[in-house]
């Protein structure tokens, strides 16, 4: 297989692999949460520790913080 | 085929505890310090661990044998692992969270985590590295998952009585668990040899 080929197949794979992962992303943001999973809080620590920027369980944990200290 | 059977559960047995993946290679550092303070989350986050590098597993070796490999591009290996590692948990995390709302209670909130956990994309990098068979690399994948899930659930229990006992104020938290994780690996270590495969 020549190298063009090959750099072909590998951009191929790639935006595949993008497009499957933000098609699922954004079906995994549509699926609405189970009535009795929408109080599930993570610990903050694992939060912190956590390198994903748009994960809904460090949001919801931000917006718990938020209004304690507006509550102060 | 005993023979067969019997290396494929020294397989697991030695990525289980003689090869951990915490202990000896320090992969998945992060969640196993970050959600190791309460028994029940670190089964949680043991169990949705487990389960993803079985199915990262099962997804990744052919990708690599019969799409990199013969495509020339065995290079971009890593790229690709991280990508299919990443939707995989989303597409998991979006099944449970549509049909099993009793699993998305117990494993959802853990499957963030699980995106930028090196533990899931070590195995599978080593599996291709490694040049494993697909018994093996399952083998492996199956083995790291128990060690990181025993591990995980051994090191609550010791953080749990780390919390009630009285630690200088300036060890407390994560430099006291780092300490007991070494010396966890310590004797962890004691088990180099007993297997060889």
């Amino acid at each position: 297989m020549s190298e063009d080929t090959a750099l072909i197949i590998s951009i191929i794979i790639i935006i595949a692999l993008l497009a499957i992962f933000f098609i699922s992303y954004i079906y995994y943001r549509k699926t609405p949460t189970p009535s009795n999973c929408k109080n599930l809080k993570i610990d903050s620590e694992a939060c912190k520790r956590c390198s994903v920027v748009n994960c809904e369980f460090k949001e919801m944990n931000k917006d718990i913080k938020k209004e304690g200290k507006k509550n102060e | 085929m005993d023979n067969m059977f019997l290396l494929f559960i020294l397989a697991i047995i030695n990525g289980m505890l003689v090869d951990n993946v915490i202990l000896s290679r320090f992969y998945g550092i992060c969640p196993f310090l970050g959600v190791s303070r309460k028994t029940q989350n670190a089964f949680g986050m043991g169990i949705a661990v487990l389960v993803v590098i079985l199915l990262a597993t099962l997804i990744c070796w052919p990708i690599y044998y019969y799409l990199l490999i013969p495509a020339n591009i065995a290079f971009m290996d890593t790229i690709v692992y991280i990508l299919v590692i990443a939707s995989l948990v989303q597409v998991l995390g979006l099944v449970i969270k549509k049909y099993s709302p009793v699993l998305y209670k117990a494993l959802g909130i853990y499957l963030p985590l699980i995106t930028t956990n090196c533990a899931v994309l070590g195995v599978v990098q080593s599996n291709s590295d490694m040049q494993l068979s697909f018994i093996n690399s399952l083998a492996n994948a199956i083995g790291t998952g128990l060690g990181f899930l025993i591990i995980i659930i051994l090191f609550s229990y010791i953080r749990v009585r780390l919390d009630s006992s009285n630690v200088p104020k300036a060890l407390k938290g994560i430099p006291v668990a780092l300490f007991a994780a070494s010396l966890m690996a310590m004797a962890f270590l004691g088990l180099v040899g007993v297997i060889k495969i």
